[in-house]
C-alpha cells in the first residue's frame, strides 16, 4: 500500500485494491522493486522460528540489516523478526543470500505472501 | 471550522497466540519483555497536524509512509486549530485570516501553473495530514512513554494515548506496565 500518492482514507484505497485484483497489485510490487521504493515493503513484516544458526551468523546479520531483531530462544534457535524490505536487501546481499533463500522458501511451504516472493524473489520451483 | 481529534486505526499486528505456540514448540517460556521487539503493529493516522507528524517521525526505529504535498492538493478544510486558538476569539480571527489568505495565495500559485509540489512552500504546519506507520512494540512503548509525558503537547499526547489504547486492546500482556527506557 502507498499512502503518500493518495488523500483518500484507507478503507478507500483497500477496496480499490481488492477491486483492482492481484494483477494490479503485482504492477505495484513490480513499481516499487524497480523504481527502488523499497520503504512501502516495510510495513509488510514477518516473524521466524530459525534453527542450527550460529550466534555469530545471527550478530553479522543484525548488525547488517538493522530492521532484523533476533533473540535467542535455545541451542541455535532464534526468533526472527524482519520486513519485506530487509527480505529484498538479504536476498541482494551476498553474505546473506543462502539465509534469504531459506526464509523465502519457508514462506513459499507455508503459502506466505506468494504474489510478493514471485514478484521479488522471482518464480521458483518450490522445496519439496 | 471545528477543531477535530486525530483518528488512529490499528491495520495490523502480530499475532501474539501464534508467537506463543511458536515458543511452546521449542519448549521455551514466553517472555513478554523479550517479545516486544517482535510484535508489531502498523497504524493509520488521519487528521493529524503536520506540526505533529514532525514530532512523530523523531521516532526513528518505526516504517513512515505519509500522503505526501507534492501529489494531492491541499483544501481549505484540512485543517487542525490548536484548543487554545479555539477558544480565543482574536487569536481565532487572526488565525482565520492567515489561513485565508494562504489559501488564496496558494490556490493563485497553482492556478498559475506553479507545480503542487513548489506552491506547497507557503502552507502551514497545521495543515492535516493522512500516514501509516509500522513499529515494534518497543519502539511504541518508548513513543508512549516520552508522548504522553505532561511535557508533550496536547495533539501528539492525543495521538499516543490513541496508539497506546489500541495496542493494549489486542495485545494486553505486552501492555501491563510501560518499561521506561
Amino acid at each position: 500500500m502507498r499512502r503518500c500518492y493518495s488523500t483518500k482514507p484507507i478503507e478507500d484505497i483497500e477496496t480499490e485494491l481488492e477491486q483492482k485484483g492481484p494483477e494490479y497489485w503485482k504492477f505495484l510490487l513490480t513499481k516499487a522493486l524497480q523504481d527502488k521504493s523499497l520503504d512501502v515493503l516495510e510495513h509488510y513484516t514477518m516473524t521466524l522460528v530459525i534453527e542450527g544458526a550460529k550466534e555469530a551468523q545471527v550478530s553479522v546479520l543484525a548488525r547488517s540489516h538493522p530492521y532484523l531483531r533476533a533473540t535467542w530462544l535455545k541451542g541455535e534457535d532464534w526468533l526472527i523478526s524482519l520486513n519485506a524490505r530487509t527480505l529484498v536487501e538479504l536476498w541482494n546481499d551476498k553474505g546473506a543470500k543462502l539465509f534469504a533463500e531459506s526464509v523465502v522458501a519457508e514462506l513459499d511451504r507455508k503459502e506466505v505472501g506468494r504474489l510478493f516472493n514471485s514478484v521479488a524473489f522471482g518464480e521458483r520451483i518450490r522445496a519439496s | 471550522m471545528v477543531k477535530e481529534s486525530v483518528r488512529v486505526k490499528l491495520l495490523y499486528h502480530t499475532d501474539l497466540e501464534a508467537l506463543k505456540r511458536a515458543l511452546a514448540a521449542k519448549g521455551v517460556p514466553f517472555d513478554s519483555e523479550a517479545m516486544l521487539d517482535h510484535v508489531v503493529y502498523m497504524f493509520e493516522i488521519e487528521d493529524c497536524s503536520r506540526v505533529t507528524t514532525h514530532q512523530l517521525v523523531r521516532h526513528r526505529v518505526a516504517s513512515y509512509d505519509q500522503e505526501s504535498q507534492r501529489f494531492s492538493a491541499a483544501t481549505k478544510e484540512g485543517f487542525v486549530i490548536p484548543p487554545s486558538v479555539q477558544s480565543n476569539q482574536a487569536a481565532l480571527a487572526a488565525f482565520d485570516e492567515a489561513l485565508k489568505s494562504v489559501y488564496a495565495a496558494y490556490e493563485k500559485m497553482t492556478t498559475a501553473g506553479v507545480p503542487k509540489e513548489d506552491a506547497r512552500y507557503i502552507l502551514p504546519g497545521g495543515i492535516k495530514t493522512k500516514l501509516v506507520m509500522t513499529l515494534s512494540a518497543r519502539s511504541l512503548m518508548h513513543m508512549v512513554w516520552q508522548r504522553t509525558a505532561l511535557q508533550a503537547q496536547w495533539e501528539i499526547r492525543e495521538l499516543a494515548e490513541k496508539l497506546h489504547g489500541l495496542a493494549k486492546e489486542v495485545t494486553p500482556e505486552l501492555w501491563t506496565k510501560i518499561i521506561e527506557r
